[in-house]
């Protein structure tokens, strides 16, 4: 069901906010494994879907963005990395209304590649196949993989997404603003990072976190010009920050978020949605500006 | 420009270019030459990593190419280090650094790039590793007289643990005698002023800097 691609032809899609933080909000502990509550949790995880589809989300994202079993070797759990995913997208279409999507949410495993890193190309294809596998047969619609910050990763991971599940495969790339322009943690360019994975065959390409709403609208612009295909931008609700009670705090309020939204559609976004502390509220106000 | 200025600008030129083979030959050759390792230390391969530095907060230069430079550094030191004599030992090292991301939080990655441009700069970084406990920075720090604790944190969630730890430093009776650095994405001047860190990083150029000073100021 690729639908979510010839709606993205049509209007504005708009995608969920943090999961994250929503956990935590929830009595989540910190320093645990957010995907571990697919099972230990499952109605929370289920009720924060159903806020998102309430607020306006015409998809949701599964909670397994640290999914991969290399990633869950963290916790002692890379074995269950398969149920896992499976869980995370059975979870999100069981409080799907009709009509809308489930987008199986997949970000780095946390190791590098060599040179920087231990991992080789083969370690991170199996483990990247293995959690699209589970999202696939859990009911995903489509598989994102998001907040990747190194190209090669992010090649790897749509490999062997597209070889082990015929679901359509959309990239986001995190940037950060540096003084020359935008760029990767490893140095990747917009222009490198729409090239190479548009030739990999991804269905829809953008970028996540990092920035906040303004800076997002602006790449937005940058990011047009590369690509064709559908254009995904979600970004954070600016700096988080803790108050000295321990208290988190975003530096972007509902309505400073939403300012720069009409930039975002202006500038050629296709897909919107939210990152790092975004929450429902934020995509209800996102839902009433596009529709209306 | 003598044999030993071009010696010591290849040195610098070598961890700039990141290439590790050339980094290590070259000071095989300086103290082949003769040359204070000391010296080829200081004004060669410590001066390519202060430039890494600065390209790198100028972003010209990224992970990778931050990586491969301490890579050189480190390279060229196992060569250098053991023909130091024990005063120049001493005088190239600034002092120990007891580094690590905080209790409850796995990400690594700044944290790995703050402990290798420590070492790149002449700290000795005895680094515990990702979700170490309050109590493993205050014991590591103790048993190996380190001057620095470097306590980072990438979670709005784990960053309140920083706090923690000064409070047991406090508790501790042992405060006074470590400087205590933080940072994380997260993390800002802010609040390492508000849970009463001695210095904050935004950057591994950044907290090398705040380590620098707050060593110098003793």
């Amino acid at each position: 069901m690729s639908d979510i691609l010839s709606l993205a032809g049509k209007r504005i899609v708009l995608l969920d906010g943090g999961l994250g933080t929503e956990l935590f909000r929830r009595g989540f502990p910190q320093g645990g494994c957010p995907e571990s509550w697919n099972f230990e949790r499952p109605d929370i995880v289920k009720e924060i879907h159903a806020s998102y589809f309430e607020a306006g989300s015409d998809a949701v994202l599964t909670n397994s963005l640290g999914g991969s079993s290399i990633k869950l070797s963290c916790f002692g759990l890379s074995s269950r990395a398969y149920e896992i995913n499976r869980k995370a997208a059975e979870l999100a279409a069981s409080v799907r209304p009709a009509g809308r999507f489930i987008g199986g949410s997949m970000g780095p495993v946390g190791k590098f590649l060599k040179p920087q890193g231990d991992l080789d190309e083969a370690e991170l294809e199996a483990a990247y196949a293995e959690q699209a596998r589970g999202l696939h047969d859990g009911g995903a619609d489509f598989l994102l993989l998001e907040t990747q910050y190194d190209l090669r990763e992010a090649l790897s991971a749509l490999k062997a997404a597209r070889r082990s599940t015929p679901l359509p495969v959309f990239a986001t790339m995190t940037f950060d603003r540096k003084p020359r322009g935008f760029f990767t943690i490893m140095g990747n360019t917009p222009e490198a990072c729409f090239r190479d994975l548009a030739a990999a065959g991804a269905a829809g390409l953008g970028a996540n976190c990092s920035l906040g709403s303004q800076d997002m609208a602006a790449l937005t612009g940058v990011l047009r010009p590369l690509t064709a295909l559908p254009l995904i931008v979600q970004a954070n609700a600016g700096r988080p920050s803790l108050s000295p009670e321990g208290k988190v705090v975003y530096s972007q309020n509902v309505s400073d978020y939403v300012r720069f939204v009409p930039e975002m559609i202006k500038n050629g976004a296709n897909i919107i949605g939210g990152c790092c502390g975004t929450n429902p509220d934020y995509i209800r106000a996102m839902a009433k500006l596009v529709r209306s | 420009m003598s044999a030993k200025d071009d010696l010591l600008l290849s040195m610098k030129t070598s961890v700039v270019d990141g290439n590790r083979a050339e980094s290590e030959r070259l000071a095989r050759e300086s103290l082949q030459a003769g040359l204070d390792p000391l010296e080829s230390i200081d004004k060669g391969f410590a001066a390519g990593i202060q430039e890494v530095g600065v390209l790198w907060e100028n972003g010209d230069y990224f992970l990778p190419e931050l990586v491969a430079s301490a890579e050189c550094m480190k390279a060229a030191m196992a060569v250098l280090e053991p023909a130091l004599s024990a005063s120049s030992r001493q005088a190239s090292r600034l002092g120990k650094a007891v580094i690590g991301t905080i209790e409850g939080d796995i990400h690594d990655i700044g944290k790995n790039l703050v402990s290798a441009m420590l070492q790149a700069h002449g700290f000795e970084v005895l680094d515990l590793g990702a979700d170490v406990k309050l109590e493993r920075f205050i014991e590591k720090a103790e048993a190996e007289s380190a001057r620095l604790i470097c306590v980072s944190a990438l979670l709005t969630t784990t960053m309140v643990n920083q706090k923690r730890l000064i409070e047991l430093l406090h508790q501790r009776n042992v405060r006074s005698k470590y400087k205590v650095l933080v940072g994380g994405a997260p993390v800002n001047q802010a609040w390492a002023d508000a849970i009463g860190a001695d210095g904050y990083g935004e950057n591994a150029m950044a907290a090398v800097r705040a380590a620098m000073a707050l060593l110098a100021r003793g």
